[in-house]
């Protein structure tokens, strides 16, 4: 008789101890990998563990070569910190980052892309390193201007550039050489290539880009003299709906019109890298990571680049690359720090050069290495004109809304000076928010 | 003494499952109200602010969220239909046969077993632009309807096209068995009676089974309604609301509104309009239902 | 004489009609299976095949060895059997209560449970998501958990009170006479003649916990944590889409299911249509 509402209290609690087990699991996680840690040193250093989140793929070479020999080295020189990464895919990256700082558990440092340092500075959630390293004018010195503004928000540098890349103008040389063209040098030259390449290839297309996000289109804007916004960042009208820009969006949709670029622009089809390998595609506007994933999937296809060409704005490529960050929250800065001091050192951007990463480091690129590299030096010589992408901590929802405005024109929706003028009058409210 | 202890057992009973519940369902409910009203930060750095209906309205504007309003009761009203006619279509075909009938129902609520997850990419994969992708080798080479492949995901009415034949393809299934146990139920001397009076097939079917499933009819079409309001996979998968938000489907909607733009009150409120819409949507069935029962 | 030749005629009608459902119903398996067996460079090729011309199991090797997805199978293994174990035990539980007691707010009790089963899961996720992330579960499997468990609960409880409501009084009223204690005619009497609908509850519990994939999606970062579909659904990448993998992952992941079924199809006939079908 006593028995059953004990036992219903017995499995009550089990449940229970089930729930907090759970709940207790994920903080004293990493309270006992520290423990441990610490134990197994001697009692006099103190192991610290630094974590470090990434993008990069887990078998690609870029991890392997952090992982299995730039992060040794480091650890060797400095034997009571240890550093562990995590690999986040890039898609989930932002979001994750988000989730992870407001639930406080944000790494101690990420290698993030240079877009995001705006928005993540602006919530707080990062160290400002021009206030918190005593060397930072003279790290500073050592990297381009170009990739350290892209860390600058609000009067601070709230990280330190780690690699930097831009695209360029990639051709099938089996194709060009068939339709007897050379890569162009100018916008002008286009429509007649696309001729060319025709004749030859009929179900082919001259041109090939997976959308028409800012990522896309801003070459084209730029090179035209267009722009997004005025220098201060305040107003996209008269600037996103100018004349450079109408003029860029209009050669875009006339290539369009002429069949001279994929479909897979307007969401899908042949992705660009399998169909510049099969002869679908004549050129690309991409970053030299096309390299390495061309070889890897289609390893018989030769892959040629040269410049990006010319509007009446000059030949102006996007800079990309990511930033490395310290997050607010960490308890390892002054460790994180000295990690971060040996991802600019010139041993580990000359490693990653090897594996498709270009340095920001000013003597690492002017190393025999990366002067002599086979196709480095297309993109370094783009990169001394690329610009980057408008820093606010907004641009996420300005890209979709330069996104969704390419979409309307390419469709016949909307002419180009209406479309642009809408998007110009969204990203005005945007602004002002 | 003795009293005590038996009133208090239901309770115990009740007690473990109840707190899950409430934990992670009452509470969760009254919350996301909560959030809903008002301009929520998750981030514990910036304030929230209450800012009353503001949310609701600002749904009501929001062109974006009409059209996937309007575009989940379109894909409601297609996919229901077409689970509806086929499922008792094929119920009715496997009711009538003698031999094969649990291969055949078997082989039919195969699609309803797998997961959407893998459903949604294999069907992205069927409907891939290229002329070598399934479908449009089937409408050009096989059928020769078409010249060229079409690019479905590329344009909202052709992608569509896709999404509702993945939703109908996927749930014929499970209505097919609904009414296969509900065809059990009805009583052979009715359908004797009504063969005797010189009815034939159609006739029997039009005017004496359906009558009789009515109800099972009934529910059918409310539960797929609701689960038809609740897709968010295929969305997200296939066409991910492109192009330019002309896929979108309230929970797609809502779900970015949470998670890329992280404006939980917008989403909350969102949400509850789809509660709202979903509960009202079942007690109209009771309503009529009790009503049909009469 | 022109009767059996009728039915026959019928017959093969309905045969044929079926057999051309069938056939639409079943070919994007098959083909997704013959994918499964391609490489990357085959999967577009024109015209396309059902039966491949240089068949592989690279992809199945693939998954099996450089991805994690042994890791991903155990994780949702680990993630299913703790949820449909909780939800049966809970569910029974709470079902005993519903069917076998009278007791002061019943009503308003059952009433809340099936408002519970209609309410859309996916519209509580902002909240659910805060909660586990004020409760440190973030990233870690048992938040999968937990809302699973409430995801599924009230179905089960509702399958399952249905089920025991059949099972006649009189067969516990000789143990109650003996004294035994609610627990004991609980665990004894009912649990033991329900095994069929417990089966349907786990069943239906099992496969909801195996395909659940937005709430997992949403909160576990780490690529250890993921569950299957969520590992499908990142085969399914950026770049260059290798359908040939994202197949035969998926291959992998249905199997089980698909010879669940096929083996224990009367549950899940049982269950779909307990409570649908009235009279």
């Amino acid at each position: 008789m006593m028995k059953k509402p004990f036992m219903i209290l017995t499995i009550c609690s089990i449940f229970f101890s089930l729930v907090i087990s759970g709940c207790t699991q994920a903080k004293t996680g990493e309270e006992t990998a520290q423990v441990e840690t610490i134990a197994e040193k001697s009692p006099a250093e103190e192991v610290i563990t630094l974590s470090f989140w990434h993008t990069y793929s887990e078998n690609s070479p870029e991890n392997d070569t952090l992982v299995n020999t730039l992060i040794p080295i480091f650890e060797e020189e400095h034997p009571n910190i240890k550093v562990e990464t995590l690999i986040v895919p890039w898609e989930d990256f932002r979001s994750k980052l988000y989730t992870s700082i407001a639930g406080g558990v944000a790494p101690d440092l990420a290698r993030i892309d240079i877009i995001w340092v705006p928005e993540f500075a602006e919530m707080g959630a990062l160290v400002a390193l021009d206030e918190n390293i005593e060397d930072f004018q003279t790290i500073a010195d050592q990297v381009f201007s170009g990739p350290l503004s892209t860390n600058a928000w609000n009067g601070h540098y709230y990280g330190l550039p780690l690699d930097t890349n831009t695209k360029a103008w990639f051709y099938n040389k089996a194709m060009y050489e068939a339709a007897d063209i050379l890569p162009p040098t100018s916008f002008d030259e286009m429509l007649e290539q696309c001729e060319a390449i025709k004749a030859v290839y009929p179900d082919s297309y001259y041109f090939a880009t997976d959308g028409t996000f800012a990522w896309v289109t801003l070459p084209w804007i730029w090179s035209f003299g267009g722009s997004i916004t005025d220098d201060a960042i305040t107003t996209a009208t008269g600037y996103l709906n100018g004349p450079g820009t109408v003029a860029a969006y209009e050669s875009l949709l006339q290539l369009y019109n002429n069949g001279c670029i994929a479909p897979v622009i307007l969401g899908s089809g042949i992705d660009v890298f399998t169909g510049y390998a099969q002869d679908n595609y004549a050129s690309l506007d991409n970053g030299p990571w096309t390299f390495s994933i061309i070889e890897s999937q289609f390893p018989d296809k030769e892959v040629s680049v040269s410049a990006f060409p010319a509007g009446p704005g000059g030949s102006i490529n996007v800079v990309g690359g990511e930033d490395v960050v310290l997050f607010e929250k960490s308890k390892n800065k002054e460790a994180a720090l000295e990690f971060m001091r040996f991802l600019l050192s010139e041993e580990y951007q000359l490693k990653m050069a090897e594996v498709g990463q270009i340095p920001v480091l000013k003597d690492a690129v002017n190393s025999d290495y990366m002067q002599n590299h086979p196709y480095y030096t297309v993109f370094l010589e783009q990169l001394t004109t690329s610009k980057s992408r408008t820093s606010h901590p907004k641009w996420e929802q300005m890209d979709q809304i330069i996104t969704d405005a390419g979409q309307l024109i390419l469709r016949g929706e909307k002419s180009v000076q209406e479309a642009l003028d809408e998007a110009a009058a969204e990203i005005d409210i945007l602004l002002q928010e | 003494m003795k009293n005590k202890k038996h009133l208090s057992a239901p309770y115990l009973f009740l007690f473990p499952g109840f707190v899950f519940l409430t934990l992670w369902l009452i509470y969760p409910m009254f919350k996301a109200l909560q959030i809903s009203f008002y301009d929520w930060n998750f981030l514990a750095t910036i304030k929230n602010t209450f800012i009353g209906f503001d949310n609701y309205i600002r749904a009501f504007k929001d062109t974006i969220f009409l059209l996937s309003l309007k575009n989940t009761i379109v894909y409601a009203i297609v996919t229901v239909s077409g689970q509806l006619i086929l499922g008792l279509s094929v119920a009715l075909a496997i009711d009538r046969i003698t031999c094969g009938k649990i291969f055949f129902r078997t082989a039919y609520y195969l699609p309803v077993v797998t997961s959407w997850v893998v459903c949604s990419l294999l069907f992205k994969f069927l409907f891939n632009a290229s002329p070598a992708g399934l479908v449009n080798y089937a409408l050009i080479d096989i059928l020769h309807i078409i010249e060229n492949g079409i690019p479905w995901l590329n344009e909202a009415g052709t992608a569509f096209l896709a999404l509702f034949t993945l939703g109908i393809w996927k749930g014929v299934g499970w209505t097919m068995v609904i009414f296969l146990a509900a065809l059990q139920s009805i009583s052979k001397e009715v359908l004797e009676a009504a063969q005797i009076d010189g009815a034939n097939e159609w006739q029997i079917i039009w005017y004496v089974i359906i009558p009789m499933l009515l109800p099972t009819i009934f529910l059918v079409i409310v539960m797929l309604t609701i689960g038809a309001f609740q897709t968010y996979i295929p969305i997200n998968l296939i066409t991910n609301g492109g192009p330019v938000h002309r896929t979108e489907v309230l929970l797609s909607y809502m779900y970015d509104q949470a998670f890329k733009n992280w404006d939980f009150g917008y989403a909350s409120a969102l949400s509850y309009i789809l509660i709202i819409i979903v509960f009202s949507i079942s007690q109209i069935q009771i309503k009529l239902s009790n009503q049909i029962e009469k | 004489m022109n009767q059996p030749i009728k039915t026959i005629g019928k017959k093969m009608f309905l045969y044929f009609l079926l057999l051309i459902g069938l056939f639409f119903t079943v070919t994007p398996f098959l083909y997704m299976l013959s994918t499964s067996l391609k490489e990357n460079i085959f999967v577009f090729e024109f015209p396309p095949k059902f039966i491949p011309s240089n068949p592989t199991l690279q992809n199945y090797l693939t998954v099996l060895t450089t991805r994690q997805f042994d890791r991903y199978f155990m994780n949702s293994v680990f993630v299913t059997l703790l949820t449909t174990f909780s939800v049966v035990l809970m569910s029974s539980m709470m079902a005993f209560a519903f069917s076998r007691f009278t007791f002061k707010r019943k009503k308003l009790l059952s009433g809340l449970i099936r408002l519970f089963m209609m309410m859309p899961s996916m519209t509580l996720i902002v909240p659910q998501f805060i909660l586990t992330s004020k409760m440190n579960l973030l990233n870690n499997l048992w938040g999968v958990i937990m809302v699973y468990i409430a995801q599924n609960l009230s179905l089960s409880v509702f399958l399952l009170t249905g089920f025991f409501k059949q099972i006649p009084v009189e067969i516990e009223e000789a143990a109650k006479i003996d004294g035994a204690s609610p627990w004991q005619v609980f665990a004894r009497i009912i649990l033991p003649l329900s095994t069929p609908a417990l089966a349907t509850s786990a069943i239906f519990t099992s496969l909801g916990a195996w395909d659940e994939y937005v709430w997992a999606m949403t909160i576990l970062n780490k690529p250890e944590m993921r569950t299957l579909p969520v590992g499908i659904a990142s085969f399914h990448g950026q770049f260059v889409t290798d359908w040939g993998l994202v197949f035969a992952a998926s291959v992998i992941a249905i199997t089980p299911i698909i010879i669940l079924f096929i083996f224990f199809q009367k549950y899940f006939v049982k269950g779909i249509t307990a409570g649908s079908v009235k009279g």
